[in-house]
């Protein structure tokens, strides 16, 4: 099957921190694989290094040790192919929608006319219409972080990160969210990471989810979920099971 | 019942808005007795009023209140000007770059303690008793509180920000444009407004050593002369035009800063 | 599922009484007219659809906001927080951080003029019963967000307080997390024998903890139904009658 191409191969990966206290291992020998055009779930509990993770793949944070290739070709730094949904919103307070979405393409070189319309296309994509001149503090949560979407997809990513972006909604917009990615990715097929530490939330989303232990991050286990068919049922059996299951698995971090 | 409540009764606004406006009323009302009883140390108030009218009558140093006026608010705008334009250019480059805050930060931060008052006698022993030296004294009293709001705005730009853009692919030049320089504005209108009214307050400490006209320039001449009702007239005076300074900068924050709520 | 109710009907006297509670901002009628009762030791969870006024409900509750009209009743008299001993735990943990853990939950005793001797046996009990005990010495800085909110609700608890409302303290941990302090503060309510009312977005968590679910309607907010959970504690969240439940309340919010 097509969908099993290697998109990204993470090898080796560690972090470790040196501050006051002494060395701090964040992340300790993570080696996996993202396939072309999934939806894949890093999962873990509390503050273990998976924001620490994330920023190595997007470039943002240097890596103690291990190798990232992208299409068997080895990265550094921030990569073009790549684009973030970050945890905190990060919308800039001093922008428009509009000027938040296009930001990327500016920083691309893109010409003003066109990049306005690249963005208009994906400010609807996340049904967001007509909210072109607000700016972030009238927006909703939810509206935010649809926001943060439109502009991660704006650059055209091969990869689109996602940093728990809806780890400060409430439950009720969250599963809306949730609903919400899905149908925008069905929309725009993109290869996703999406990190989160709520086990249903992975559930819901994944199509494979690694599971990460608690600090230092190392990886548990790999969770094929490609037998649960989308949209899936949160209060299924099956579902439920899976979750109780992964749940098992998952260190409690006080 | 409780106390949190009673905020929202109209009835406890109204008694709030008549306590507010009693209490101005007192003032005025103790002042009157005073001035009643010693008259000496406070004139009436229709002592004051004639004096205003005698300051368009009779100009004191042959020019009327409004020209003084004038002259103060000169000294402060061209000083300010200046103070601004320089003061958020400094502290842009050195909150910005790590190097032209090593070379320059050092010396900025030994001159910064200096009250802009304590140059006077320096400024004047230099450049004698003209309009430069009084807009030099204003200049390094107002331009103090820009570099240093400019500098902290530039130089603690969130992580989150800088991320998204560095994740982006921001250039350097593209990072202050667009991320750096904008949310910094809240901190540079921060050191604006302090500079105003820092500004304001030396511009008068300088008029009143050493000079024939300005807002300060009465005061010492009311003073002088024994003339309470044109010292009064004349802080009042420094306290409308310093709050109309103030809040003229405020309503430009509205305008330039658009996302602030 | 209301003759559920008859099989077991609930002796226990009843401490908090809500009745007609009504609030309107200006036109805007944003409560109307609930009516309900809290049982003495009760655990009641309300659940409702996004922006349907639950901050209004609970200011109404803790008394920040005047009722337009209706009253909280406690034991009979109308709510008072110089006589009535009202304790709250909001979302975010408000911790204060120049206390340590065991002074932390000392706080609210100390104000309300505990002797001594009793809050030590109080501060004691809880720390025991929260396995907090270690880090009794510790100030908030040294905390986990999670640590920093059991703190707070161990506060709460030691307080003994007439009627305790939590505004979805959970609502930012991870789902592992969420299970454990779930468990806790069932064991707390049950060692304790408080009188909760907890209100979350979480249905899951509604039904996993509540012997009774208030299900508030749309803006306005009313009670639209109260849905009475007889499964013994620890439920078991893929137990079908669990399901059934959950599927129950989460129809009868219909918020998409």
């Amino acid at each position: 099957m097509d969908a099993l191409k290697k998109c990204l191969e993470v090898e080796h990966i560690s972090k470790t921190f040196y501050n006051n206290k002494g060395y701090f291992t964040a992340i300790d020998d993570v080696s996996f694989d993202v396939h072309e055009g999934e939806f894949l779930v890093l999962l873990g509990p509390g503050h273990c290094g998976k924001t620490v993770l994330l920023n190595i793949l997007a470039g943002l944070e240097e890596k103690s040790g291990g190798r990232v290739l992208y299409k068997g070709q080895e990265i550094n730094g921030v990569n073009e192919e790549m684009s973030m949904v970050f945890q905190l919103l990060s919308l800039m307070p001093f922008k428009t929608v509009m000027e938040n979405v296009e930001l990327p393409l500016k920083f691309r070189g893109m010409d003003k006319k066109q990049r306005r319309e690249v963005a208009q296309h994906y400010i609807d994509l996340v049904g967001l219409t007509g909210f072109e001149n607000a700016y972030p503090h009238q927006l909703s949560g939810g509206m935010k972080q649809r926001v943060g979407i439109a502009r991660a997809y704006s650059v055209h990513p091969e990869i689109l990160i996602m940093d728990e972006p809806f780890g400060q909604l409430d439950a009720q917009t969250r599963y809306l969210m949730q609903q919400e990615i899905l149908r925008i990715w069905q929309e725009e097929k993109r290869t996703v990471i999406f990190v989160t530490n709520n086990i249903e939330e992975a559930c819901y989303l994944g199509d494979r989810i690694i599971l990460l232990s608690s600090c230092p991050a190392t990886v548990k286990e790999i969770f094929d979920m490609s037998a649960l068919a989308k949209p899936r049922d949160i209060v299924s059996r099956e579902f439920l099971e899976i979750r109780s299951k992964i749940s098992d698995q998952t260190d409690l971090s006080m | 019942m409780f106390t949190a409540n009673k905020k929202k009764s109209i009835l406890y606004r109204l008694l709030m808005m008549v306590l507010s406006v009693s209490s101005v009323i007192l003032l005025l009302a103790a002042y009157r007795a005073v001035a009643l009883a010693n008259p000496l140390l406070l004139p009436s108030f229709d002592q004051i009023g004639e004096r205003f009218v005698k300051l368009f009558t009779t100009p004191i140093k042959g020019v009327p209140l409004t020209a003084h006026v004038i002259a103060s608010l000169r000294r402060v705008l061209i000083a300010m000007g200046f103070a601004w334009v320089l003061g958020i250019l400094f502290g842009f480059s050195i909150g910005w770059s790590r190097t032209l805050n090593a070379i320059f930060g050092t010396i900025f931060e030994l001159f910064r303690p200096i009250p802009p008052i304590a140059w006077i006698p320096i400024v004047i022993m230099w450049f004698g008793v003209g309009e430069f030296p009084k807009e030099l004294i204003v200049f390094i009293g107002s331009v103090i509180p820009v570099v240093v709001n400019t500098r902290s705005g530039v130089m603690y730009v969130e992580k989150q920000y800088t991320d998204v853009a560095r994740a982006f692919g921001a250039s350097r030049f593209q990072m202050l444009k667009e991320v750096v320089l904008p949310s910094a504005i809240p901190s540079i209108f921060a050191g604006l407004r302090t500079s105003v009214s820092t500004g304001w307050t030396v511009v008068l400490a300088a008029e009143m050593l050493a000079a024939d006209r300005g807002v300060g320039a009465l005061v010492m001449r009311g003073w002088m002369g024994n003339d309470m009702a044109l010292v009064l007239i004349s802080i009042s005076v420094i306290a409308i035009i310093g709050a109309i300074l103030s809040f003229t900068l405020i309503k430009l924050e509205k305008v330039v800063c658009p996302w602030m709520h | 599922m209301e003759n559920i109710a008859e099989k077991n009907i609930d002796t226990r006297p009843i401490k908090v009484e809500v009745k007609n509670l009504t609030k309107s901002f200006g036109d805007l009628l944003v409560l109307d007219n609930l009516n309900f009762n809290i049982r003495q030791n009760e655990f009641v969870c309300v659940v409702g659809p996004t922006g349907c006024g639950k901050t209004t409900f609970l200011n109404c509750l803790t008394r920040i906001l005047e009722p337009t009209s209706g009253d909280l009743l406690i034991n009979g008299e109308s709510a008072d927080p110089k006589k009535h001993n009202l304790s709250f735990v909001f979302q975010e943990p408000s911790i204060f951080p120049w206390a340590t853990v065991e002074k932390n939950i000392a706080c609210g005793l100390e104000v309300k003029r505990v002797p001594k001797d009793e809050i030590e046996r109080r501060v004691d009990r809880i720390l025991d019963l929260m396995g907090l005990r270690d880090v009794r010495k510790a100030y908030p800085k040294d905390l986990s967000v999670s640590t920093a909110q059991r703190v707070i609700i161990g506060r709460s608890f030691a307080m003994q307080p007439d009627l305790l409302l939590m505004d979805e303290p959970y609502g930012q941990m991870d789902i592992k997390m969420r299970y454990y302090l779930e468990d806790e503060v069932i064991r707390l309510w049950k060692e304790l024998g408080s009188t909760v009312v907890f209100i979350t977005h979480n249905i899951e968590e509604a039904v996993y903890l509540a012997e009774r679910v208030l299900i508030l309607s749309n803006k306005p907010a009313g009670i639209k139904e109260e849905v009475i959970i007889d499964l013994p504690h620890p439920r078991d969240i893929t137990d079908p009658k669990f399901i059934e439940y959950r599927n129950y309340i989460t129809d009868q919010i219909k918020w998409w």
